[in-house]
């Protein structure tokens, strides 16, 4: 398997290549032998995992477990943030108790740490600051390549239940250069692209949830900002400076106003 | 959100603990972790997700169990058939059970970060930027552990047929 083009009969069985590369490569394995057995036996042995191992499921017995662990969970959702469990880590008792067994000890270090981090630790900031953190890291910054407005708001429709206020503000400095998805709180959140100098901004939204939204905080250098608008939730996350990013806030609230029409319509009447 | 995917989160389990009961722990644990929003958001997908936190749990798990007695890996010839007797379904059971026999003998011996490719790739059908996501590693590095993978299992598979058919 040394035929230089090795890696491409692999990605071309992985379904990786585009269509030219592809009939390019499927040529090579017509006149080079190595690379003709190469994608045969690829073939076969995936033919022969799939048969054997693409239809393994959960076991009944497995499924009924997580349900019922999943219902238990539903039953005491309350359970890690009452007063009760917040004091208790600080009640020497609770520290007596929980040398009584290894076991004990280990839980109750569980639960002792989440009571702590809580305060500190949002889950929707986690969220919008792993999904900003990760786009940037990843290939994944934009699933649409646009700078109009009109293309990227369209592209949302069908991919997520929200539709986020989207325009370009390129003369404002906040260019728009796209859109993509990320699930962010379990649900598919839109998320549009600025660009501010040579700084990214990732505005994500999602549908509001009951309850407040986070302060705006900066976490590992990043500044994310919250706000609501209606019933939709955004989250805006960069490393730009404070005054930048409230910019761009301040833009996305107007414009989202102009969008919902007159605001005074029925006053006026 | 994520159950539609637990079969997905038992197939990638059962080949990095290679033992159903403790794949079924792992999965559950997994599964309570994602339902109760621990570990972060680190994936684009729901799948994705979970498979991460599959993995993690699992590392957890071999870390804990680091620090107890060591329990001793399944090694007579039925582990093998214990972890895949159900995976035959009726429509294949003609299909040649030797040859698939070598294959998951070949492939239990795999380091575990040639086995977790493999399955992402061939049984779960994920892209390489999927795969690299899951594993959180750049996706030139997907590519060239997807290829030892899948020389050492065909090499290894082609010796284990050699040797299996010079016996007989």
């Amino acid at each position: 398997m040394r035929c230089a083009e090795s890696v491409r009969v692999q990605a071309h069985v992985d379904g990786e290549l585009d269509a030219i590369s592809s009939l390019n490569i499927e040529q090579h394995m017509r006149q080079c032998g190595e690379c003709g057995d190469l994608h045969q036996a690829l073939v076969r042995t995936r033919a022969i995992l799939k048969q054997r191992l693409g239809n393994e499921r959960a076991s009944p017995s497995l499924r009924t477990r997580v349900l019922a662990s999943l219902d238990k969970e539903d039953a005491s959702p309350s359970a890690m943030s009452t007063g009760k469990a917040r004091r208790s880590w600080r009640d020497p008792a609770f520290w007596w108790g929980s040398l009584a067994g290894a076991a004990a000890a280990a839980a109750a270090a569980a639960v002792a740490v989440v009571i702590v981090s809580l305060p500190m630790a949002n889950p929707t900031v986690d969220a919008v600051l792993a999904a900003h953190v990760q786009s940037l890291a990843s290939a994944h910054l934009i699933e649409v390549v646009s700078t109009d407005r009109h293309t990227v708001k369209p592209w949302f429709a069908g991919r997520v239940e929200v539709s986020p206020v989207v325009a370009d503000f390129g003369s404002r400095g906040y260019a728009l250069i796209g859109g993509r998805v990320d699930v962010l709180m379990h649900q598919r959140a839109a998320v549009t692209v600025y660009r501010h100098g040579a700084h990214v901004i990732n505005v994500f939204c999602w549908r509001a949830p009951a309850g407040p939204l986070p302060r705006d905080v900066t976490r590992v250098g990043y500044h994310l900002v919250f706000w609501k608008v209606g019933d939709l939730a955004y989250a805006a996350a960069s490393d730009t400076g404070w005054d930048e990013l409230v910019g761009l806030e301040r833009l996305l609230r107007a414009q989202a106003q102009a969008e919902a029409g007159p605001p005074d319509v029925s006053k006026r009447e | 959100m994520v159950l539609p995917h637990l079969d997905a989160a038992v197939r990638l389990a059962r080949w990095l603990c290679l033992s159903r009961a403790d794949a079924d722990d792992v999965v559950q644990e997994a599964i309570l972790r994602a339902y109760r929003g621990f570990d972060g958001l680190v994936a684009r997908d729901a799948k994705s997700w979970l498979l991460v936190i599959v993995r993690n749990c699992h590392r957890s798990e071999l870390a804990s169990r680091r620090r107890r007695p060591t329990e001793p890996l399944p090694e007579d010839e039925n582990a093998q058939d214990a972890l895949f007797a159900r995976a035959a379904g009726p429509e294949e059971q003609a299909a040649s059970a030797d040859e698939w026999r070598a294959l998951a003998a070949v492939l239990m011996t795999l380091p575990e970060d040639h086995r977790e490719v493999l399955v992402l790739k061939e049984i779960e059908d994920m892209s390489y930027r999927e795969i690299a996501a899951v594993l959180g590693i750049p996706i030139g590095t997907v590519m060239s552990r997807l290829a030892r993978a899948r020389t050492g299992l065909a090499s290894q598979w082609t010796a284990a047929e050699g040797s299996s058919r010079a016996v007989r």
